[in-house]
């Protein structure tokens, strides 16, 4: 009995899989780990190498964790992938270090890799002898040095500033973090009186961000390392009865985003071109499988999104 | 005359724990064959699941949730739960790893990680059986201190980069297996002749099957308490050496929501979450069927949210069946 009904709840529960699997075996297999799928980001992504795939006529297999920061549940698909015999796996990693372990698997397995979005730590990657095919992605640093100029432009050139910041030790929140520092150097009259983390969590966005009024009420600006932590700074701004005091930058450019700024709840965010990626890190990918060389580093525009610059767009 | 009732009392119990192991040995033939028949459709469904490495794959990725889990086993057995697991997996491996990142050597940093485990755990245990505090309580409260411990030693930075013949703990195969499978293997050995032929394991019995009555009959309740405690911490630091060196990097948000899949592998293997029956053994397939489900669900492509129900569903039925059989047998 318990045997039955283990087995006929697994067969149709995976029938949807299996499907996809059976018909299309001669094909070849390509495998699209993200950090998560429940953050719009990384479903643009995945739209991207959705198209992408289909184009080019090869199956594409995307996973990802339930939680963006379970480097270890990561590690885990990657090995299976590997094990299911991948012709080529694309990564957006979720540990810059932690992902070198699994890397080095699919090199050992001979399956090229193709990292995206999150860079890999070089020392740590070369420590271990292992390699990445090529790494496709946006410079967040100067994602961040934009997102710092602006916030100078939008405040004239003086007031105190608040950072959220992403999860610590993350290499794409601590790039745009020290992009967004470098710019701010160069402004006196700004003062960042509190920089923490909302571990890119748009709930954690609203509740540090409300600490941070309590203790610094003259907040005039605040730089959020992601579009989900500054759209609850933005919420926690209006309980506060402050909306349109303070400016708010974000990063990523979601549509909620690119909405806010039009309404002028936020005055810019910096748009990444997830889609973009996506379809990049497939088409790489495919040329690997045929053998053909692709560039170390492939760049991806990065721009600043203000109210300016939206107003055409509906 | 009072000696004499005291000594019925434990002969009583003794009895009852031979009973129960009896059941529990049956069940996990039933858990037994629920592994085998997923497999079975997995070898199936996909050409790439039953191969050597594949299983070696799924053992190794099994290790880590099924150490932690064979010390909730015996706290579970005891009718308790310990919510702390992944706290103190995080907190010990933080510690352990900023020890060997200052140089010490392994054996030292080894035993200051296992050390903070247990010290956790034994604070666990004084808290559930002097302080009297419900065992949700106080492992619920460790869970947040000790996850907060480890974000202030670190400063919420991962530690990382160590020897090679650290990482070799994770790396090295002996006969193509995978280190951290013998180590699961032996803990799960240790474990198993623990809860079966020594004290601690019986008392774990009498105590979660009744607390009154094992009081009664002379068994040193807050002291047994407290070690199976402090033995869930220390199988959660050992987890940590594990994973630490499979990752090479310690982080301190490691292990969230660990708690829940090790709980998952204990009551789908067959351990009841009233206490006073279970076995290891049973834990071990259960944490290998979800480690499997997992591992086929990725080979056959099942998109993620997808997964996560299918793994809901089997954790109810696994448990729905035990229930369904319990009540027959009665």
């Amino acid at each position: 009995m318990k045997r039955l009904v283990i087995v006929v709840t697994f067969t149709l529960a995976a029938q949807y899989g299996c499907n996809r699997a059976a018909d299309q075996r001669d094909r070849p297999r390509i495998a699209l780990v993200l950090k998560t799928l429940n953050n719009p980001f990384f479903i643009e992504m995945q739209k991207g190498a959705e198209d992408a795939a289909r184009k080019s006529g090869v199956d594409l297999i995307v996973q990802a964790a339930e939680r963006e920061v379970d480097v270890e549940k990561q590690m885990q698909i990657i090995e299976n992938l590997i094990e299911s015999k991948v012709a080529a796996l694309c990564v957006t990693p979720s540990g810059s270090k932690e992902i070198v372990a699994a890397i080095v698997k699919a090199n050992r397995a001979h399956i090229p890799v193709v990292v995206v979005d999150t860079r890999v730590d070089a020392a740590a990657l070369k420590d271990a002898a292992g390699t990445v095919s090529t790494f496709i992605g946006s410079d967040n640093f100067e994602g961040g040095r934009l997102a710092g100029e602006f916030m100078a432009k939008a405040l004239g050139g003086h007031g105190e500033v608040a950072i959220l910041e992403g999860i610590p030790g993350h290499e794409t929140g601590d790039s745009r973090l020290r992009g967004f520092h470098e710019a701010i150097k160069k402004e006196p009259g700004l003062k960042v009186v509190a920089s923490q983390t909302a571990n890119w969590e748009r709930d954690q966005g609203f509740n540090v961000f409300q600490n941070i009024l309590q203790s610094h009420p003259a907040v005039r600006g605040l730089f959020a390392c992601s579009d989900l932590m500054a759209l609850g700074a933005v919420e926690a701004i209006a309980a506060a009865k402050k909306t349109g005091k303070i400016a708010v930058i974000g990063f990523d450019a979601f549509d909620e985003a690119r909405d806010a700024v039009r309404r002028g709840t936020m005055v810019a965010t910096i748009a990444q071109s997830p889609a973009t990626m996506g379809t990049l890190a497939v088409e790489n990918a495919v040329r690997l499988i045929h053998g053909e060389s692709v560039p170390e580093t492939i760049p991806v525009d990065i721009k600043l999104i203000t109210n300016e610059s939206e107003p055409g767009r509906k | 005359m009072r000696q004499l009732r005291s000594k019925s009392y434990a002969a009583r119990s003794a009895n009852s724990v031979s009973a129960r192991f009896g059941i529990s040995r049956y069940r996990q033939i039933g858990t037994l064959s629920g592994l085998l028949s997923l497999s079975l459709v997995l070898w199936i469904l996909s050409p790439y699941f039953l191969t050597v490495s594949n299983l070696l794959n799924i053992a190794e990725q099994t290790s880590i949730i099924a150490v932690v889990a064979a010390g909730m086993t015996f706290v579970i057995i005891a009718g308790g739960i310990d919510l702390s697991v992944g706290s103190l997996l995080a907190f010990s491996g933080v510690v352990m790893a900023s020890s060997l990142s200052a140089g010490r050597s392994i054996p030292l940093a080894l035993m200051t990680g296992l050390a903070v485990g247990l010290l956790c755990g034994i604070a666990n245990g004084l808290l559930i059986s002097i302080g009297r505090l419900p065992p949700f309580i106080a492992t619920l409260g460790m869970m947040s201190i000790a996850r907060g411990g480890a974000l202030v030693f670190t400063e919420g930075r991962p530690i990382s980069g160590f020897s090679e013949t650290f990482r070799s703990i994770a790396t090295t195969n002996v006969l193509r297996v995978p280190f951290p499978v013998i180590v699961m293997l032996g803990v799960y050995i240790l474990c198993h002749l623990a809860l079966a032929r020594t004290k601690l394991g019986r008392y774990a019995y009498a105590i979660g099957g009744n607390e009154t009555a094992a009081l009664l009959s002379g068994v040193n309740v807050h002291l047994y308490k407290t070690m199976v405690y402090g033995l869930s911490g220390i199988c959660s630091a050992l987890a940590a050496v594990l994973l630490t060196a499979r990752l090479n990097s310690a982080q301190p948000i490691a292990g969230i929501n660990y708690e829940l899949d090790a709980i998952a592998a204990v009551v789908v293997g067959g351990t009841s979450l009233m206490g006073g029956e279970g076995s290891v053994a049973g834990t071990l397939i259960g944490a290998l069927i979800i480690g499997v489900l997992r591992n086929g669900l990725n080979l056959l492509a099942v998109s993620s949210f997808i997964q996560q129900i299918v793994i809901g569903f089997v954790i109810v039925i696994a448990v729905l069946m035990d229930t369904f059989f319990k009540g027959r047998g009665k």
